[in-house]
Protein backbone atom coordinates (compact mmCIF):
# COMPACT_ATOMS: atom_id res chain seq x y z
CA UNK A 1 0.00 0.00 0.00
CA UNK A 2 1.49 3.24 -0.98
CA UNK A 3 0.48 6.80 0.89
CA UNK A 4 0.52 8.91 -1.60
CA UNK A 5 2.24 12.44 -1.44
CA UNK A 6 1.79 14.92 1.38
CA UNK A 7 2.32 18.21 0.19
CA UNK A 8 1.89 21.49 1.38
CA UNK A 9 -0.58 24.18 -0.14
CA UNK A 10 -2.13 27.45 0.38
CA UNK A 11 -5.50 27.63 1.44
CA UNK A 12 -6.43 29.82 -1.62
CA UNK A 13 -4.79 27.05 -3.89
CA UNK A 14 -6.72 24.29 -1.91
CA UNK A 15 -9.92 23.63 -3.26
CA UNK A 16 -10.56 20.51 -4.37
CA UNK A 17 -7.79 18.83 -2.41
CA UNK A 18 -7.91 16.17 0.20
CA UNK A 19 -6.78 17.44 3.41
CA UNK A 20 -4.38 15.02 4.94
CA UNK A 21 -4.84 15.69 9.07
CA UNK A 22 -7.92 16.79 11.23
CA UNK A 23 -7.96 20.50 11.72
CA UNK A 24 -9.01 21.21 15.46
CA UNK A 25 -10.86 24.53 16.59
CA UNK A 26 -10.97 25.52 20.23
CA UNK A 27 -14.34 27.45 21.23
CA UNK A 28 -13.25 30.43 23.26
CA UNK A 29 -16.87 30.56 24.50
CA UNK A 30 -17.54 27.02 25.38
CA UNK A 31 -13.86 25.72 25.80
CA UNK A 32 -14.94 23.03 23.75
CA UNK A 33 -12.46 21.30 21.34
CA UNK A 34 -13.01 19.74 18.63
CA UNK A 35 -12.05 18.93 15.21
CA UNK A 36 -13.53 21.69 12.44
CA UNK A 37 -12.46 19.62 9.50
CA UNK A 38 -11.81 15.78 9.50
CA UNK A 39 -9.02 14.06 7.84
CA UNK A 40 -9.98 13.20 4.07
CA UNK A 41 -12.29 16.49 3.73
CA UNK A 42 -11.86 17.34 0.09
CA UNK A 43 -11.49 21.28 0.61
CA UNK A 44 -14.50 23.69 -0.69
CA UNK A 45 -14.61 27.19 -1.77
CA UNK A 46 -16.77 27.86 1.60
CA UNK A 47 -14.47 26.41 3.53
CA UNK A 48 -11.59 28.88 3.26
CA UNK A 49 -12.76 32.21 5.75
CA UNK A 50 -13.33 29.51 8.30
CA UNK A 51 -9.19 27.91 7.66
CA UNK A 52 -8.30 31.60 7.61
CA UNK A 53 -10.69 32.60 10.94
CA UNK A 54 -8.31 29.51 12.24
CA UNK A 55 -5.45 30.46 11.43
CA UNK A 56 -4.11 28.09 8.94
CA UNK A 57 -2.74 29.91 5.66
CA UNK A 58 -1.38 26.98 4.53
CA UNK A 59 -2.66 23.48 4.55
CA UNK A 60 -0.97 19.59 4.09
CA UNK A 61 -2.95 17.99 1.52
CA UNK A 62 -2.97 14.55 -0.04
CA UNK A 63 -2.51 14.59 -4.23
CA UNK A 64 -5.07 12.38 -6.22
CA UNK A 65 -4.07 11.84 -9.35
CA UNK A 66 -6.53 10.31 -11.97
CA UNK A 67 -5.22 6.65 -11.13
CA UNK A 68 -6.72 7.18 -7.48
CA UNK A 69 -9.70 7.71 -5.81
CA UNK A 70 -10.79 9.13 -2.70
CA UNK A 71 -12.06 6.60 -0.18
CA UNK A 72 -15.60 8.14 0.39
CA UNK A 73 -16.12 7.39 -3.47
CA UNK A 74 -14.22 3.62 -2.75
CA UNK A 75 -16.48 3.02 0.26
CA UNK A 76 -19.99 3.17 -1.85
CA UNK A 77 -18.20 1.19 -4.77
CA UNK A 78 -16.87 -1.67 -2.32
CA UNK A 79 -20.53 -2.06 -0.35
CA UNK A 80 -22.29 -1.90 -3.72
CA UNK A 81 -20.40 -5.05 -4.66
CA UNK A 82 -20.23 -6.34 -0.80
CA UNK A 83 -23.55 -6.57 -1.15
CA UNK A 84 -25.94 -9.06 -2.18
CA UNK A 85 -29.65 -10.19 -1.67
CA UNK A 86 -31.40 -8.41 0.96
CA UNK A 87 -28.08 -6.17 1.97
CA UNK A 88 -28.81 -2.64 1.97
CA UNK A 89 -26.76 0.63 2.74
CA UNK A 90 -26.33 4.16 2.84
CA UNK A 91 -24.45 5.61 0.38
CA UNK A 92 -22.95 7.93 2.75
CA UNK A 93 -19.46 6.74 4.06
CA UNK A 94 -18.93 8.04 8.13
CA UNK A 95 -15.10 8.37 8.42
CA UNK A 96 -14.61 6.45 5.44
CA UNK A 97 -16.85 3.51 6.12
CA UNK A 98 -19.70 2.21 4.88
CA UNK A 99 -22.43 -0.43 7.28
CA UNK A 100 -23.84 -2.71 5.47
CA UNK A 101 -27.44 -4.17 7.09
CA UNK A 102 -29.78 -6.86 6.76
CA UNK A 103 -32.63 -5.68 4.35
CA UNK A 104 -34.50 -8.54 6.13
CA UNK A 105 -34.77 -10.62 9.28
CA UNK A 106 -33.31 -14.05 8.05
CA UNK A 107 -29.99 -16.09 7.49
CA UNK A 108 -26.73 -14.30 7.15
CA UNK A 109 -25.12 -16.12 4.56
CA UNK A 110 -21.04 -15.14 4.01
CA UNK A 111 -19.26 -16.61 1.55
CA UNK A 112 -16.24 -16.31 3.39
CA UNK A 113 -13.74 -17.63 0.42
CA UNK A 114 -14.89 -14.87 -1.19
CA UNK A 115 -14.35 -12.46 1.40
CA UNK A 116 -11.25 -13.45 2.33
CA UNK A 117 -10.34 -13.39 -1.19
CA UNK A 118 -11.82 -9.58 -1.29
CA UNK A 119 -9.54 -8.66 1.96
CA UNK A 120 -6.07 -10.00 0.46
CA UNK A 121 -6.37 -7.06 -2.04
CA UNK A 122 -4.29 -3.92 -1.10
CA UNK A 123 -6.02 -1.10 0.51
CA UNK A 124 -9.71 -1.99 1.35
CA UNK A 125 -11.20 -4.37 3.61
CA UNK A 126 -14.63 -5.89 4.67
CA UNK A 127 -15.33 -7.55 7.98
CA UNK A 128 -18.44 -9.21 8.61
CA UNK A 129 -20.39 -11.13 11.00
CA UNK A 130 -19.99 -15.18 10.80
CA UNK A 131 -21.83 -16.60 8.52
CA UNK A 132 -25.06 -18.59 9.14
CA UNK A 133 -26.07 -16.40 12.03
CA UNK A 134 -29.55 -15.59 12.41
CA UNK A 135 -30.07 -11.69 12.06
CA UNK A 136 -32.84 -9.20 12.26
CA UNK A 137 -33.82 -6.32 9.52
CA UNK A 138 -31.66 -3.69 10.39
CA UNK A 139 -29.12 -5.47 11.62
CA UNK A 140 -25.59 -4.26 10.67
CA UNK A 141 -24.17 -7.40 9.15
CA UNK A 142 -20.78 -6.06 7.34
CA UNK A 143 -18.23 -2.92 7.30
CA UNK A 144 -16.20 -1.97 4.56
CA UNK A 145 -13.84 0.93 3.90
CA UNK A 146 -11.08 1.77 2.12
CA UNK A 147 -7.38 2.11 3.89
CA UNK A 148 -5.81 5.02 2.95
CA UNK A 149 -7.36 8.23 2.27
CA UNK A 150 -6.60 8.44 -1.04
CA UNK A 151 -6.95 4.48 -2.64
CA UNK A 152 -5.28 3.47 -5.58
CA UNK A 153 -8.42 2.56 -8.31
CA UNK A 154 -7.24 -0.29 -9.54
CA UNK A 155 -7.24 -2.29 -6.07
CA UNK A 156 -10.53 -1.22 -5.84
CA UNK A 157 -11.86 -2.55 -9.10
CA UNK A 158 -9.80 -6.14 -7.96
CA UNK A 159 -11.32 -5.86 -4.72
CA UNK A 160 -14.85 -5.14 -6.89
CA UNK A 161 -14.42 -7.87 -9.36
CA UNK A 162 -13.29 -10.63 -6.37
CA UNK A 163 -17.10 -9.30 -4.58
CA UNK A 164 -19.23 -9.74 -8.05
CA UNK A 165 -17.33 -12.57 -9.06
CA UNK A 166 -19.06 -14.14 -6.21
CA UNK A 167 -22.51 -12.24 -6.59
CA UNK A 168 -21.59 -10.60 -3.15
CA UNK A 169 -19.92 -11.22 -0.14
CA UNK A 170 -22.80 -11.39 2.38
CA UNK A 171 -26.24 -12.28 1.66
CA UNK A 172 -29.20 -12.66 3.78
CA UNK A 173 -31.73 -15.77 3.35
CA UNK A 174 -35.09 -15.11 4.27
CA UNK A 175 -36.88 -17.48 7.02
CA UNK A 176 -39.70 -19.55 5.34
CA UNK A 177 -42.53 -19.64 7.78
CA UNK A 178 -43.03 -23.59 8.73
CA UNK A 179 -45.64 -25.55 9.48
CA UNK A 180 -44.03 -27.84 11.52
CA UNK A 181 -45.30 -31.41 12.73
CA UNK A 182 -43.68 -32.29 15.94
CA UNK A 183 -43.52 -35.84 17.55
CA UNK A 184 -42.20 -36.86 20.55
CA UNK A 185 -41.68 -40.41 21.58
CA UNK A 186 -40.85 -42.54 24.23
CA UNK A 187 -43.06 -44.66 26.81
CA UNK A 188 -42.79 -42.89 29.70
CA UNK A 189 -44.35 -39.71 28.00
CA UNK A 190 -47.31 -41.67 25.65
CA UNK A 191 -48.23 -43.57 29.24
CA UNK A 192 -48.23 -40.58 31.02
CA UNK A 193 -46.02 -41.73 33.48
CA UNK A 194 -43.78 -38.44 33.26
CA UNK A 195 -44.86 -34.97 31.78
CA UNK A 196 -43.24 -34.11 28.07
CA UNK A 197 -40.58 -31.02 28.07
CA UNK A 198 -39.54 -31.27 24.68
CA UNK A 199 -42.82 -29.44 23.47
CA UNK A 200 -42.34 -25.77 25.02
CA UNK A 201 -39.04 -25.97 23.90
CA UNK A 202 -39.22 -26.53 20.84
CA UNK A 203 -42.28 -24.56 20.09
CA UNK A 204 -40.17 -21.86 22.34
CA UNK A 205 -37.39 -21.83 19.51
CA UNK A 206 -40.06 -22.41 15.84
CA UNK A 207 -42.30 -19.59 17.13
CA UNK A 208 -39.23 -17.46 17.71
CA UNK A 209 -37.66 -18.24 14.10
CA UNK A 210 -41.50 -17.27 12.76
CA UNK A 211 -42.34 -20.63 12.09
CA UNK A 212 -45.51 -22.64 14.21
CA UNK A 213 -45.84 -26.41 15.18
CA UNK A 214 -49.33 -27.58 13.02
CA UNK A 215 -49.35 -31.09 15.25
CA UNK A 216 -48.23 -32.66 18.01
CA UNK A 217 -48.15 -36.55 17.95
CA UNK A 218 -46.87 -38.54 21.11
CA UNK A 219 -45.78 -41.89 20.44
CA UNK A 220 -44.58 -45.27 22.36
CA UNK A 221 -40.90 -46.36 21.30
CA UNK A 222 -43.00 -48.41 18.97
CA UNK A 223 -41.30 -48.61 15.40
CA UNK A 224 -44.91 -49.29 13.72
CA UNK A 225 -46.14 -46.34 15.76
CA UNK A 226 -43.83 -43.73 15.61
CA UNK A 227 -43.49 -44.21 11.55
CA UNK A 228 -47.24 -44.05 11.67
CA UNK A 229 -47.47 -40.82 12.85
CA UNK A 230 -45.00 -39.21 10.84
CA UNK A 231 -46.84 -40.43 7.55
CA UNK A 232 -49.63 -38.92 8.88
CA UNK A 233 -47.94 -35.88 10.30
CA UNK A 234 -45.53 -34.89 7.35
CA UNK A 235 -48.71 -34.68 5.19
CA UNK A 236 -49.48 -31.83 6.20
CA UNK A 237 -46.08 -29.90 7.33
CA UNK A 238 -42.94 -28.44 6.15
CA UNK A 239 -40.60 -29.92 8.20
CA UNK A 240 -41.08 -32.41 10.77
CA UNK A 241 -39.44 -32.74 14.19
CA UNK A 242 -38.80 -35.52 15.88
CA UNK A 243 -37.38 -36.04 20.25
CA UNK A 244 -36.28 -38.48 21.69
CA UNK A 245 -35.58 -41.91 21.16
CA UNK A 246 -32.28 -40.85 19.65
CA UNK A 247 -29.75 -42.57 21.48
CA UNK A 248 -28.46 -45.87 20.93
CA UNK A 249 -30.73 -48.04 23.38
CA UNK A 250 -32.69 -50.88 22.19
CA UNK A 251 -36.09 -48.57 22.88
CA UNK A 252 -34.72 -45.59 20.50
CA UNK A 253 -35.65 -45.79 17.07
CA UNK A 254 -36.69 -42.64 15.80
CA UNK A 255 -34.33 -42.79 12.91
CA UNK A 256 -35.19 -46.08 11.85
CA UNK A 257 -38.64 -44.63 12.23
CA UNK A 258 -37.78 -41.85 9.90
CA UNK A 259 -36.40 -44.22 7.64
CA UNK A 260 -39.05 -46.37 7.86
CA UNK A 261 -41.61 -43.65 7.39
CA UNK A 262 -39.38 -42.86 3.84
CA UNK A 263 -36.93 -40.67 4.89
CA UNK A 264 -33.41 -40.76 3.41
CA UNK A 265 -30.69 -39.60 6.93
CA UNK A 266 -28.38 -37.31 5.74
CA UNK A 267 -26.57 -37.36 9.24
CA UNK A 268 -26.89 -39.57 12.11
CA UNK A 269 -24.70 -38.13 14.69
CA UNK A 270 -22.48 -34.94 14.74
CA UNK A 271 -19.84 -32.89 15.50
CA UNK A 272 -21.72 -30.59 18.09
CA UNK A 273 -21.99 -30.72 22.19
CA UNK A 274 -24.63 -30.69 23.21
CA UNK A 275 -26.07 -32.22 20.11
CA UNK A 276 -23.92 -35.49 19.30
CA UNK A 277 -27.00 -37.42 18.72
CA UNK A 278 -28.77 -35.36 16.36
CA UNK A 279 -30.43 -36.57 12.78
CA UNK A 280 -31.21 -34.63 9.55
CA UNK A 281 -32.73 -36.14 7.00
CA UNK A 282 -34.86 -35.68 4.11
CA UNK A 283 -38.08 -37.38 2.81
CA UNK A 284 -38.42 -37.89 -1.05
CA UNK A 285 -40.42 -34.95 -1.62
CA UNK A 286 -37.79 -32.78 -0.14
CA UNK A 287 -39.63 -32.47 3.39
CA UNK A 288 -37.13 -32.11 5.55
CA UNK A 289 -37.13 -34.53 9.31
CA UNK A 290 -35.00 -33.81 12.14
CA UNK A 291 -34.31 -35.29 15.67
CA UNK A 292 -33.77 -33.74 18.22
CA UNK A 293 -32.04 -35.71 21.16
CA UNK A 294 -32.41 -35.22 24.75
CA UNK A 295 -30.04 -32.80 25.63
CA UNK A 296 -32.42 -30.54 23.88
CA UNK A 297 -34.45 -30.17 26.95
CA UNK A 298 -31.96 -28.80 29.47
CA UNK A 299 -29.48 -27.38 27.37
CA UNK A 300 -30.62 -23.58 26.24
CA UNK A 301 -28.65 -24.14 22.91
CA UNK A 302 -27.36 -27.04 21.54
CA UNK A 303 -26.79 -27.73 17.50
CA UNK A 304 -30.91 -28.09 17.22
CA UNK A 305 -30.34 -24.40 17.27
CA UNK A 306 -27.75 -23.98 14.87
CA UNK A 307 -29.39 -25.89 12.33
CA UNK A 308 -32.93 -24.88 12.62
CA UNK A 309 -32.60 -21.44 11.13
CA UNK A 310 -30.59 -23.14 8.05
CA UNK A 311 -33.38 -25.65 7.36
CA UNK A 312 -36.15 -22.74 7.85
CA UNK A 313 -33.75 -20.86 5.38
CA UNK A 314 -34.59 -23.26 2.51
CA UNK A 315 -31.04 -24.68 3.53
CA UNK A 316 -30.25 -29.00 2.64
CA UNK A 317 -28.31 -30.04 5.29
CA UNK A 318 -25.51 -32.69 4.34
CA UNK A 319 -23.23 -34.67 6.44
CA UNK A 320 -20.81 -32.41 5.13
CA UNK A 321 -22.34 -29.36 7.11
CA UNK A 322 -22.94 -31.09 10.08
CA UNK A 323 -19.14 -32.03 9.72
CA UNK A 324 -18.12 -28.32 9.62
CA UNK A 325 -20.05 -27.79 12.91
CA UNK A 326 -17.25 -29.38 14.44
CA UNK A 327 -14.98 -27.02 14.77
CA UNK A 328 -16.64 -24.12 17.04
CA UNK A 329 -19.13 -26.89 17.92
CA UNK A 330 -18.34 -26.98 21.72
CA UNK A 331 -20.84 -25.28 23.96
CA UNK A 332 -18.91 -23.42 26.83
CA UNK A 333 -21.70 -24.20 29.04
CA UNK A 334 -21.70 -20.12 30.39
CA UNK A 335 -24.10 -19.92 33.42
CA UNK A 336 -25.34 -17.10 31.41
CA UNK A 337 -26.12 -17.85 28.06
CA UNK A 338 -25.33 -15.25 25.67
CA UNK A 339 -25.73 -17.25 22.34
CA UNK A 340 -25.45 -16.16 19.46
CA UNK A 341 -23.38 -13.83 21.18
CA UNK A 342 -20.41 -16.43 21.42
CA UNK A 343 -18.55 -18.79 19.87
CA UNK A 344 -20.85 -21.65 19.73
CA UNK A 345 -21.70 -22.74 16.03
CA UNK A 346 -19.48 -19.82 14.11
CA UNK A 347 -17.20 -22.10 12.62
CA UNK A 348 -18.12 -22.29 9.21
CA UNK B 1 -51.83 -62.29 -6.92
CA UNK B 2 -49.08 -65.28 -6.48
CA UNK B 3 -51.57 -67.64 -5.29
CA UNK B 4 -54.79 -68.46 -7.14
CA UNK B 5 -58.45 -67.82 -6.34
CA UNK B 6 -58.62 -71.74 -5.96
CA UNK B 7 -55.57 -71.71 -3.77
CA UNK B 8 -56.84 -69.22 -1.51
CA UNK B 9 -60.33 -70.74 -1.25
CA UNK B 10 -59.18 -74.22 -0.34
CA UNK B 11 -56.83 -72.81 2.07
CA UNK B 12 -59.50 -70.68 3.93
CA UNK B 13 -61.87 -73.78 4.06
CA UNK B 14 -59.48 -75.86 5.55
CA UNK B 15 -58.68 -73.47 8.12
CA UNK B 16 -62.66 -72.65 8.98
CA UNK B 17 -63.52 -75.79 8.72
CA UNK B 18 -65.80 -76.17 5.21
CA UNK B 19 -66.52 -73.62 2.48
CA UNK B 20 -69.70 -71.08 2.74
CA UNK B 21 -70.63 -68.10 0.81
CA UNK B 22 -68.84 -66.04 3.79
CA UNK B 23 -65.60 -67.68 3.42
CA UNK B 24 -65.66 -67.01 -0.76
CA UNK B 25 -66.53 -63.45 0.54
CA UNK B 26 -63.93 -63.22 2.42
CA UNK B 27 -61.58 -64.28 0.58
CA UNK B 28 -62.45 -62.18 -2.60
CA UNK B 29 -62.52 -58.99 -0.14
CA UNK B 30 -59.32 -60.13 1.00
CA UNK B 31 -57.51 -60.58 -2.50
CA UNK B 32 -58.88 -57.68 -4.38
CA UNK B 33 -58.32 -55.13 -1.42
CA UNK B 34 -54.35 -55.98 -1.47
CA UNK B 35 -54.54 -56.13 -4.98
CA UNK B 36 -55.57 -52.26 -4.55
CA UNK B 37 -52.45 -51.92 -2.20
CA UNK B 38 -50.20 -53.65 -4.65
CA UNK B 39 -49.50 -56.38 -2.64
CA UNK B 40 -48.86 -59.86 -4.98
CA UNK B 41 -47.34 -61.60 -1.64
CA UNK B 42 -49.08 -61.02 1.18
CA UNK B 43 -46.76 -63.50 3.06
CA UNK B 44 -43.40 -62.72 2.25
CA UNK B 45 -41.14 -60.68 4.26
CA UNK B 46 -41.43 -57.25 2.98
CA UNK B 47 -45.65 -57.72 3.49
CA UNK B 48 -45.66 -59.66 6.78
CA UNK B 49 -45.05 -56.33 9.05
CA UNK B 50 -46.72 -53.95 6.88
CA UNK B 51 -49.74 -55.33 6.46
CA UNK B 52 -52.55 -54.29 8.78
CA UNK B 53 -56.40 -55.54 8.43
CA UNK B 54 -59.67 -54.46 10.35
CA UNK B 55 -62.63 -56.37 9.53
CA UNK B 56 -65.97 -55.22 10.17
CA UNK B 57 -67.85 -58.90 10.89
CA UNK B 58 -67.09 -61.33 13.21
CA UNK B 59 -68.45 -64.19 10.76
CA UNK B 60 -67.10 -66.42 8.75
CA UNK B 61 -65.01 -64.00 6.38
CA UNK B 62 -62.96 -62.94 9.07
CA UNK B 63 -61.28 -66.37 8.68
CA UNK B 64 -61.07 -65.99 5.07
CA UNK B 65 -59.31 -62.71 5.66
CA UNK B 66 -56.96 -64.07 7.81
CA UNK B 67 -55.86 -66.70 5.81
CA UNK B 68 -55.46 -65.10 2.43
CA UNK B 69 -53.83 -61.71 4.15
CA UNK B 70 -51.63 -63.27 6.62
CA UNK B 71 -52.61 -60.59 9.42
CA UNK B 72 -53.75 -62.17 13.01
CA UNK B 73 -55.18 -60.93 16.17
CA UNK B 74 -52.35 -62.31 18.55
CA UNK B 75 -49.82 -60.57 16.04
CA UNK B 76 -52.16 -56.95 15.87
CA UNK B 77 -51.94 -57.00 12.17
CA UNK B 78 -55.77 -57.92 12.42
CA UNK B 79 -58.44 -55.97 14.23
CA UNK B 80 -61.88 -57.02 14.72
CA UNK B 81 -64.25 -54.17 14.38
CA UNK B 82 -67.81 -55.64 15.09
CA UNK B 83 -69.91 -53.20 13.25
CA UNK B 84 -71.55 -56.56 11.93
CA UNK B 85 -70.89 -54.91 8.14
CA UNK B 86 -69.10 -57.34 5.25
CA UNK B 87 -66.49 -55.19 4.95
CA UNK B 88 -62.23 -55.01 5.82
CA UNK B 89 -60.15 -52.35 5.29
CA UNK B 90 -56.44 -53.29 4.34
CA UNK B 91 -53.71 -51.11 5.27
CA UNK B 92 -50.36 -50.33 3.98
CA UNK B 93 -48.30 -49.77 6.88
CA UNK B 94 -45.46 -48.58 4.85
CA UNK B 95 -47.26 -46.02 3.55
CA UNK B 96 -50.41 -45.35 4.89
CA UNK B 97 -52.42 -46.50 2.18
CA UNK B 98 -55.66 -47.82 3.29
CA UNK B 99 -58.14 -49.16 1.18
CA UNK B 100 -61.68 -50.20 2.67
CA UNK B 101 -63.59 -53.08 0.80
CA UNK B 102 -67.61 -53.42 1.03
CA UNK B 103 -69.31 -56.90 -0.15
CA UNK B 104 -72.31 -55.25 -2.22
CA UNK B 105 -76.00 -55.69 -0.72
CA UNK B 106 -77.10 -56.02 -4.32
CA UNK B 107 -74.51 -58.74 -5.17
CA UNK B 108 -77.03 -61.16 -3.38
CA UNK B 109 -79.59 -60.33 -5.83
CA UNK B 110 -77.22 -61.30 -8.18
CA UNK B 111 -76.60 -64.29 -7.17
CA UNK B 112 -78.65 -66.14 -9.95
CA UNK B 113 -76.95 -63.93 -12.77
CA UNK B 114 -73.90 -65.75 -12.26
CA UNK B 115 -74.77 -69.41 -10.97
CA UNK B 116 -78.08 -69.94 -12.65
CA UNK B 117 -78.32 -73.62 -12.73
CA UNK B 118 -77.98 -73.69 -8.74
CA UNK B 119 -81.29 -73.71 -6.96
CA UNK B 120 -80.60 -74.18 -3.66
CA UNK B 121 -79.88 -70.35 -2.74
CA UNK B 122 -76.78 -70.72 0.11
CA UNK B 123 -74.73 -72.83 -3.15
CA UNK B 124 -76.15 -70.28 -5.07
CA UNK B 125 -74.62 -67.25 -3.73
CA UNK B 126 -71.14 -69.73 -3.09
CA UNK B 127 -70.67 -70.24 -6.87
CA UNK B 128 -72.11 -66.95 -8.04
CA UNK B 129 -69.26 -65.18 -5.55
CA UNK B 130 -66.35 -67.15 -7.08
CA UNK B 131 -66.81 -65.44 -10.31
CA UNK B 132 -68.80 -62.31 -10.13
CA UNK B 133 -66.31 -59.00 -11.45
CA UNK B 134 -65.07 -57.03 -8.49
CA UNK B 135 -67.37 -54.14 -9.81
CA UNK B 136 -70.48 -56.10 -8.98
CA UNK B 137 -69.42 -57.87 -6.10
CA UNK B 138 -67.02 -55.24 -4.22
CA UNK B 139 -67.22 -51.57 -3.56
CA UNK B 140 -63.89 -50.02 -2.81
CA UNK B 141 -63.19 -46.65 -0.97
CA UNK B 142 -59.96 -44.91 -0.35
CA UNK B 143 -59.74 -44.61 3.30
CA UNK B 144 -56.89 -43.20 6.20
CA UNK B 145 -56.96 -45.12 9.10
CA UNK B 146 -54.64 -43.71 12.28
CA UNK B 147 -54.17 -46.72 14.68
CA UNK B 148 -53.89 -45.92 18.33
CA UNK B 149 -50.23 -46.52 19.25
CA UNK B 150 -50.93 -48.72 22.17
CA UNK B 151 -52.26 -51.36 19.30
CA UNK B 152 -49.70 -51.69 17.06
CA UNK B 153 -47.76 -54.87 16.68
CA UNK B 154 -44.50 -54.43 18.88
CA UNK B 155 -43.86 -55.06 22.89
CA UNK B 156 -45.91 -54.23 25.43
CA UNK B 157 -45.59 -50.69 26.17
CA UNK B 158 -46.92 -50.15 29.48
CA UNK B 159 -47.61 -53.00 32.42
CA UNK B 160 -49.58 -52.14 35.15
CA UNK B 161 -51.43 -53.82 38.53
CA UNK B 162 -55.18 -53.15 38.38
CA UNK B 163 -56.07 -51.75 42.10
CA UNK B 164 -58.68 -54.50 42.59
CA UNK B 165 -58.50 -57.45 41.75
CA UNK B 166 -54.41 -57.12 41.44
CA UNK B 167 -54.27 -58.74 37.84
CA UNK B 168 -51.87 -57.26 35.74
CA UNK B 169 -53.14 -55.23 32.37
CA UNK B 170 -50.59 -54.22 29.73
CA UNK B 171 -50.65 -51.61 26.73
CA UNK B 172 -52.74 -48.97 28.87
CA UNK B 173 -55.89 -51.00 29.03
CA UNK B 174 -55.97 -49.86 32.37
CA UNK B 175 -58.96 -47.31 33.32
CA UNK B 176 -57.92 -44.43 35.93
CA UNK B 177 -60.77 -44.62 38.51
CA UNK B 178 -59.75 -41.66 41.51
CA UNK B 179 -56.48 -41.44 40.93
CA UNK B 180 -56.47 -45.95 40.78
CA UNK B 181 -55.39 -48.55 38.11
CA UNK B 182 -58.11 -50.50 37.69
CA UNK B 183 -58.76 -52.97 34.96
CA UNK B 184 -61.85 -52.94 32.83
CA UNK B 185 -63.70 -55.46 34.20
CA UNK B 186 -63.21 -54.15 37.70
CA UNK B 187 -63.99 -50.37 36.58
CA UNK B 188 -67.33 -50.89 34.76
CA UNK B 189 -68.20 -54.71 34.82
CA UNK B 190 -66.63 -57.10 32.74
CA UNK B 191 -68.57 -59.76 30.46
CA UNK B 192 -68.38 -62.24 33.28
CA UNK B 193 -69.29 -62.16 37.22
CA UNK B 194 -67.87 -64.32 39.67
Amino acid sequence: MCEPDQKTVAVEDAIGLVLSHDITEINARTHHKGSAFRRGHVITGDDIPKLLDLGKENLYVLEMNEDQMHEDDAAVLLAGAISGNNAQFMPEPREGRINIIAGVTGLLKVNVEALTRFNLVDEVMCATRHTNTVVQAGDIIAGTRAIPLVVEKKQVERAVAAANQADGLVSVLPLKSSRIALIITGNEVYTGRIDDAFEPVIRGKVEALGSSIASVTKCPDNLLAIRQAVLEARADADLVIMTGGMSVDPDDLTPLAAREAGAEISAYGSAVLPGAMFMAGYFEDGTPVLGVPACGIHHPRTIFDLILPRVLAGEKITSDDIARLGHGGLCLDCEECNFPVCPFGKSA
Amino acid sequence: MKKSLEEHLEEAAAFHGGDCPGQTLGVRLARAGLERLGVDDPLSNQWRKNLMVYVEIDRCAADAIMVVTGCRVGKRTLKIMDYGIMAATFINLQTGTAVRVLAREEARHLASVYAPDERNKYEQQRLAYRVMPDEELLNFEDVKVVTPAEDMPGSPISRVVCGKCGEAVVDMREVKVNGTNLCRSCASGGYFSR
